[in-house]
């Protein structure tokens, strides 16, 4: 890990050298953020990211790295987007080239990047009003995890409108959880008509949990979708596939965000999730919860979070219903 | 000899073109709390109130890559169309409720470019919908005479007749400055926040 450091900030000082050279933009963002949660949790974080384009190449690149502490355990709050314990990770470091010839579109990605199953982006996860990652993609609930990353090369191909991605690459996981050595892929098609947008992917890769009794690999397929017209967007994912041999989970969410011009700088979120893991008893596990929330851009560079959750007993937790409240200043340079 | 004369007074009075002669480029400096400030908008007004000339055809992109807009602070003429290519292998949807021009693009992908006229004067904030992290701003302004400040806090403004100007100034969490100004070559114009 201190290797891959060392490499990430070797890269980040040859690519601000290489802007200031070129006189090209290299745009900074620091974000501090701080939350509590009636679960009896309060965390703060740092994330960092530098992004840009190389030239001649037109290689865009993009680095985050974030470093944050919670001050307990035992519940999910504040895992929508990195985890909040150990040192400072780096989450990605990719460089990126995309083409344009005619109508088509192709695409490569190559270094470190996020699991690209579905919804996966850390936009998508974070800062939209929502402090806890869905249930399907939490470390520890036998499916996926937001803090699942890739070093490996990812390659897209198609139309806007319509394409295929293909990532082979091995775990390089962030957290609590890591999976194991070993090459992984995935595959996602995608297609766009008007304001809808439909995904389906599949993942093969190496489970994270204990070899003593996850054999096999992990195998996941999913569906997702998107809708967003004036201001109201819907979304959501549907999973199915197994953690390990002779386990399976299925689970999804559907979000809806509204942010209406009457509502000036909030934003409305909404999430009903499922998660069913199917093992040998005790360990099977059945879980619902939902939630209600909102994101307030108080100042430009200031926004409040705050959610309602109300979850089954089945998820580890401290508390049935829970309030979230996060707030997160950022600046850009 | 005419010709000649001509020329040369084009040339010594800094226009690029014959349909700017007579006039030069206003530069200067744009300074808060003793610091240069980058993304402030710097426009003039003719102090005797003479309409402003029409906006001009050209290109003005307000780009989507690597999940952000560029540039961040964009200054138009009222009447400017402005193009919002997506660059990004992601799909965006940019919007505008708040204030100034308020439109809603939809979602669109990759190669994509959506374009929106900015009608009336005021400052547009600028998002995406899906991506929250990405914010940017639209100042239009009646004049054709504006810049925006580089990292060093510099501006240009380009082909200004010369004059009596009230002069406007713009930064996001500031107060706008306002003044008045005598244009001449080779005076600069010099904007202080305290």
């Amino acid at each position: 890990m201190a290797l891959s450091r060392l490499a990430v900030a070797a890269f980040i000082a040859g690519v601000l050298y290489a802007q200031i050279a070129h006189g090209q933009p290299v745009t900074v963002e620091v974000a501090q953020s701080g939350g509590y949660s009636t679960e009896e949790i309060a965390a703060v974080a740092t994330q960092g990211r530098v992004f840009g384009e190389l030239t001649p190449a037109r290689v865009r690149f993009n680095v985050e790295a974030a470093w944050g502490k919670r001050s307990g355990k035992g519940s999910d709050a504040f895992g929508a987007a990195y985890p909040y314990e150990g040192p400072v990770e780096v989450i990605e470091a990719y460089g990126e080239r995309t083409f344009l010839p005619g109508r088509a579109l192709f695409g490569v990605k190559a270094g470190r990047y996020r699991t690209p199953f579905g919804i996966s982006s850390g936009s998508d996860h974070a800062y939209m009003g929502f402090l806890r990652a869905p249930l399907i993609r939490y470390n520890g609930y036998f499916a996926l995890s937001n803090s699942f990353l890739e070093h490996g090369v990812d390659v897209i191909a198609g139309t806007p409108h319509l394409s295929l991605e293909a990532s082979a690459g091995v775990p390089a996981d962030v957290g609590e959880i890591e999976r194991r050595p070993g090459l992984g892929t995935v595959v996602r098609g995608q297609g766009a008509w008007g304001p809808v947008i439909l995904g389906v992917s599949r993942i093969h890769t190496r489970p994270y949990q204990n070899p003593r009794f996850a054999r096999g690999r992990t195998v996941f397929t999913g569906m997702d979708f998107r809708w967003m017209q004036n201001g109201v967007q819907a979304r959501g994912e549907w999973i199915t596939g197994r953690p390990f041999n002779n386990t399976s989970t299925t689970g999804g969410y559907v979000d809806l965000l509204v942010h209406r011009p009457v509502m000036g700088p909030v934003t409305a979120v909404l999430r009903a999730e499922r998660l069913h893991y199917d093992a040998a008893p005790p360990f099977a596990m059945r879980a619902d919860r939902y939630t209600a929330g909102t994101r307030i851009r108080l100042l430009n560079e200031l926004a409040t979070q705050v959610a309602i959750v109300h979850q089954s007993p089945q998820i580890p937790q401290r508390r049935a219903t829970a309030l979230d409240l996060g707030l997160t200043y950022s600046i850009r340079r | 000899m005419r010709w000649l004369v001509f020329t040369v007074g084009a040339l010594l009075s800094g226009a690029s073109n014959p349909a700017m002669i007579g006039t030069f480029d206003v530069a200067g400096t744009v300074h808060a709390g003793g610091k240069p400030k980058q993304d402030a908008v710097v426009w003039l007004e003719p102090a005797t109130g003479q309409p402003a000339p029409p906006v001009a055809k050209k290109s003005v992109v307000l780009d989507q890559r690597t999940s952000t807009f560029y540039p961040h602070v964009l200054a138009v003429q009222v009447g400017t169309t402005v193009d919002l290519p997506n660059n990004d292998r992601v799909f965006h949807n940019v919007f505008s409720f708040h204030d100034g021009k308020k439109f809603d693009l939809g979602l669109y992908p990759v190669g994509a470019v959506r374009r929106v006229t900015f009608d009336h004067r005021g400052l547009s904030r600028v998002f995406c919908n899906i991506h929250p992290n990405m914010a940017a701003y639209v100042l239009a302004v009646e004049s054709p005479y504006f810049s925006v400040s580089d990292s060093q806090g510099r501006f240009t403004i380009a082909s200004v007749p010369p004059g009596s100007y009230t002069y406007h100034a713009w930064r996001a969490g500031a107060p706008n400055v306002t003044g008045s100004v005598v244009l001449e070559a080779g005076k600069p114009l010099e904007i202080t926040w305290p």
